[in-house]
């Protein structure tokens, strides 16, 4: 509770150090509170908002969504037969060190401009941290828990589902979290390179014509999502780490 | 004398009951064997464990104890040499449990589920797995603490939890690697007391690995005298005092004195001249 004040305070300060902000900048760069709430509510009215906030969020879980069936299994499968792993492993981390954003032309020209090509940037940059993080988890389960099972009698397949599984959850979530924001990174890279549309798009248009109070809407609203999506996941790991007493931050 | 030369059958007795466990010429290298490197943990060992008996494994560390546990229980191959347990190759399962010197809980299952974790090959039902782990967790004193994780447990229930789990499969062969090593000295004189009337109830054979000379008295009924580097085994000493052992005070025997200053004497010979040991070549005789 007494964390939620702590949090509402700092909001507080914020808006103030914004509208502070808002006075002392010329020429009209920063919108004031009132103003970007005015534009808001002008925006949402208007049904704009909506439906950017409605095309960039089904571009962004489409992406994100098979960036999670692809990179936790193909992940656990890495971790847990070695030599699959081990030749794919420098792939893996030479794709990661490459900027997604490099491969934008090549998929612009396979793909087009529309969704296609949109979900695939938001894969191609949200994938990597959920496979890197999930291998890790893989590889890091517990052989003196993988031995005890193995001497009740335990099959492979209850090993991998009752230990290693279990054993490699928090390294996943951690790769989920770091894969949802760079994936709604992502989304407004792909908004911006392909068709301008969703909440890129109207970044795009807003900040070439310098309407910046519909500008600062559009920004705090991404904020808002990421927000939304890595509080749902830290719900989920604190639902799934209950047997870890005294590591559960609330 | 106490023991004479090694005599690894144990009981010379023609009535004695069956092996049921059989160690013959067990040889096992750990790291690479090919470039000649590599450790040889145990050499051209022989043991013989009858049915019922309660075996303890003495020596100071480096001499093979664990190994030979988990290569008993099938985990691990030997190079050389043959192991039968109850007239087949090992294999784990159900038929044996192990105690482990780490507990080895899974950290995300309840004690129950913990227990529960090792009846899946042998009771599939449901209800009928829970009734058999509920009963085990009672035997040992922690059904308040079914429900808990491991990490609201101290270490000496923890343990009690690992030996709850290695007997709910009723298994004939007990393996114990250490058990008690990392429980405080008053926890762990209960849960000596504790294991011998667990095995008492349903007598099976237990393989107890041990560096503590008392703690082996206490419990075998045999015990297995090893050295180190290579591993190998010693002597072989029948213990030969009455059960049950929790009812007098076993240490005033004159029988646990004396085989205790013997084993002392013996592992602390070892110990003086284990080159890799830290107190290798010292006269701790002296006077200071």
């Amino acid at each position: 509770m007494k964390i939620a004040v702590y949090r509402l305070l700092f909001l507080a300060a914020l808006i103030g150090l914004w509208w502070l902000a808002s006075t002392q900048v010329a020429r009209n760069l920063v919108p004031s509170p009132l103003a970007t709430l005015q534009a808001a509510q002008r925006l949402i009215a208007e049904g704009r908002l909506g439906t950017a906030l409605f095309d960039s969020l089904s571009i962004y879980l489409g992406g994100y969504t098979v960036a999670i069936f692809l990179g936790v299994p193909l992940g656990l499968l890495m971790g847990t037969i070695r030599p699959l792993g081990k030749t794919l492993e420098i792939f893996v981390y030479a794709l990661s060190a490459t900027p997604r954003v490099a491969f934008i032309p090549l998929i612009i020209v396979f793909l087009g401009l529309g969704p296609q090509a949109k979900i695939l940037i938001i894969f191609l940059g949200a994938v990597m941290p959920i496979l890197i993080n999930t291998y890790a988890g893989a590889l890091n389960s517990d052989q003196d828990l993988v031995e005890m099972a193995r001497s009740v009698g335990a099959k492979r397949q209850r090993i991998f589902t009752q230990i290693v599984l279990p054993g490699a959850v928090p390294f996943i979530i951690v790769g989920l979290r770091v894969g949802a924001t760079i994936g709604l990174i992502n989304t407004v890279v792909a908004e911006l390179y392909t068709a301008v549309k969703g909440l890129g798009g109207l970044l795009a248009i807003y900040g070439n014509t310098f309407r910046m109070a519909e500008y600062f809407v559009v920004v705090l609203t991404l904020a808002l999502v990421g927000v939304v999506v890595t509080e749902a996941l830290r719900f989920v790991e604190i639902r799934l780490g209950r047997w870890r007493r005294s590591e559960v931050i609330v | 004398m106490i023991g004479d030369a090694p005599q690894h059958t144990g009981l010379a007795d023609s009535e004695a009951p069956a092996p049921r466990i059989l160690l013959r010429g067990v040889s096992k290298t750990f790291g690479n064997q090919n470039n000649g490197g590599g450790t040889l943990a145990l050499a051209n060992v022989d043991l013989t464990v009858r049915d019922g008996a309660f075996v303890s494994l003495l020596g100071p560390s480096g001499c093979g104890k664990t190994t030979i546990l988990r290569m008993v229980n099938g985990l691990i191959a030997p190079d050389a040499g043959t192991i039968t347990v109850s007239g087949q190759a090992p294999r784990p399962g159900p038929d044996m449990g192990f105690v482990f010197q780490s507990f080895r809980l899974i950290p995300w299952s309840s004690v129950r589920g913990n227990v529960e974790f090792a009846l899946v090959e042998t009771i599939p039902g449901k209800a009928e797995r829970r009734a058999r782990a509920d009963r085990y967790i009672e035997l040992v004193g922690l059904s308040r603490f079914a429900d808990a994780y491991p990490s609201e447990l101290s270490g000496g229930m923890k343990q009690r939890v690992a030996l709850a789990r290695a007997l709910a499969s009723e298994p004939a062969i007990l393996l114990l690697d250490e058990p008690f090593a990392s429980i405080d000295a008053q926890t762990r004189e209960l849960m000596q007391i504790e294991l011998m009337r667990l095995w008492t109830l349903r007598k099976s054979v237990a393989l107890f690995v041990t560096h503590s000379v008392d703690e082996a008295i206490l419990l075998s009924d045999q015990i297995v005298l090893m050295g180190p580097r290579p591993g190998r085994v010693l002597e072989v000493i029948d213990v030969g005092l009455n059960r049950p052992r929790w009812t007098y005070d076993v240490r005033a025997e004159p029988r646990f004195i004396e085989l205790r200053s013997y084993l002392w004497d013996r592992i602390r010979t070892l110990v003086l001249t284990d080159p890799q040991s830290d107190f290798y070549g010292r006269d701790l005789s002296a006077n200071i």
